[in-house]
């Protein structure tokens, strides 16, 4: 199994710390819809997340099996919030 | 090569090639499975802190101190940097180079030790007023009880990776951890790392 070399941990860091400038700058914006800020925020935190997994815990270079052993069951919360938050701001609202 | 010999030389362990997991080792597959089960608990309390943001009127009351976003941005790159020095520590661990291990895994613990010092800052305040003495006061409201269960949650498992640090470093310096124990000790510290960023954005950065 090869893992990423100093220099592509070094690139993931570097990207990791420019996102994090852009996550706090987009939290800032004024003049933004809160759905298009939220949907930057997450997008955002989830590529800085993925990031992590792919590079620094190594993921990018585990079988198939084991990528999706540990991806699906991570995933499905993401649906669950969906749904759940989207029918408590429904009920709040009507 | 085996575990036991792995350990003595510092090798990563390799095991013969699984037709599902490659050669991936027991530990790691354990530590991956233990890890999801965590993330499926940091889920409930994030879906959990998400409905009830999602169905409350007024989410901060008048007199609740908003969070310190530039504050914790810098805890948050504190944290990235102690992923990379993780990192190094693992690649130097299975180069063999004890001395550089040590000194990574070192630093990653003090940047363990430093965040930890930034949350108690940002609780009960060192240099400046903390939250509690703002009025944010745990079970006052949803937005200040999410709040500290949501990142203190966290912090303990920050001061368990500190401790988790510090024994596979003593460990490793006594010749009884190998490459393979600094891998898996990184697997905890990148997810701990991990749920930070999401936790960051939920918490502390949607508007």
């Amino acid at each position: 199994m090869r893992h990423p070399s100093r220099r592509q941990y070094l690139a993931v860091f570097l990207a990791l710390a420019a996102l994090t400038v852009v996550e706090v700058a987009a939290a800032t914006l004024t003049g933004v819809s809160k759905g298009v800020m939220v949907t930057a925020l997450v997008a955002l935190a989830v590529t800085k997340a993925a990031l992590v997994g792919l590079f620094f815990m190594h993921l990018r270079s585990e079988t198939p099996v084991l990528k999706a052993t540990v991806i699906v069951p991570m995933s499905l919360p993401a649906l669950f919030a969906a749904v759940l938050v989207a029918e408590a701001v429904w009920r709040a609202g009507s | 090569m085996s575990v036991a010999s792995s350990a003595l030389t510092h090798a990563p362990p390799s095991f013969a090639r699984d037709a599902q997991f490659g050669t991936a080792t027991p530990g790691k597959i354990g530590m991956w499975i233990f890890l999801v089960s965590d993330a499926l608990t940091f889920a409930g309390l994030l879906i959990s802190y998400g409905a009830l943001r999602g169905g409350a009127a007024t989410w901060r009351h008048a007199g609740e101190p908003a969070l310190g976003v530039n504050f914790t941005a810098g805890l948050t790159f504190l944290l990235i940097c102690s992923s990379v020095t993780m990192v190094l520590a693992y690649a130097a661990a299975a180069e063999g180079h004890r001395s550089r291990a040590s000194f990574w895994l070192a630093l990653t613990a003090l940047g363990g030790v430093l965040f930890l010092g930034g949350q108690y800052q940002e609780y009960f305040g060192i240099w400046s007023a903390g939250l509690t003495r703002e009025g944010l006061v745990f079970g006052q409201s949803a937005y200040a009880s999410t709040f500290y269960v949501v990142t203190s949650f966290h912090g303990a498992h920050v001061l368990s990776g500190v401790i988790y640090i510090l024994a596979t470093l003593v460990a490793w310096m006594r010749g009884r951890a190998g490459a393979g124990h600094v891998e898996l000790l990184g697997l905890f510290w990148h997810f701990v790392d991990l749920v930070w960023i999401l936790v960051f954005t939920f918490v502390y950065l949607i508007p």
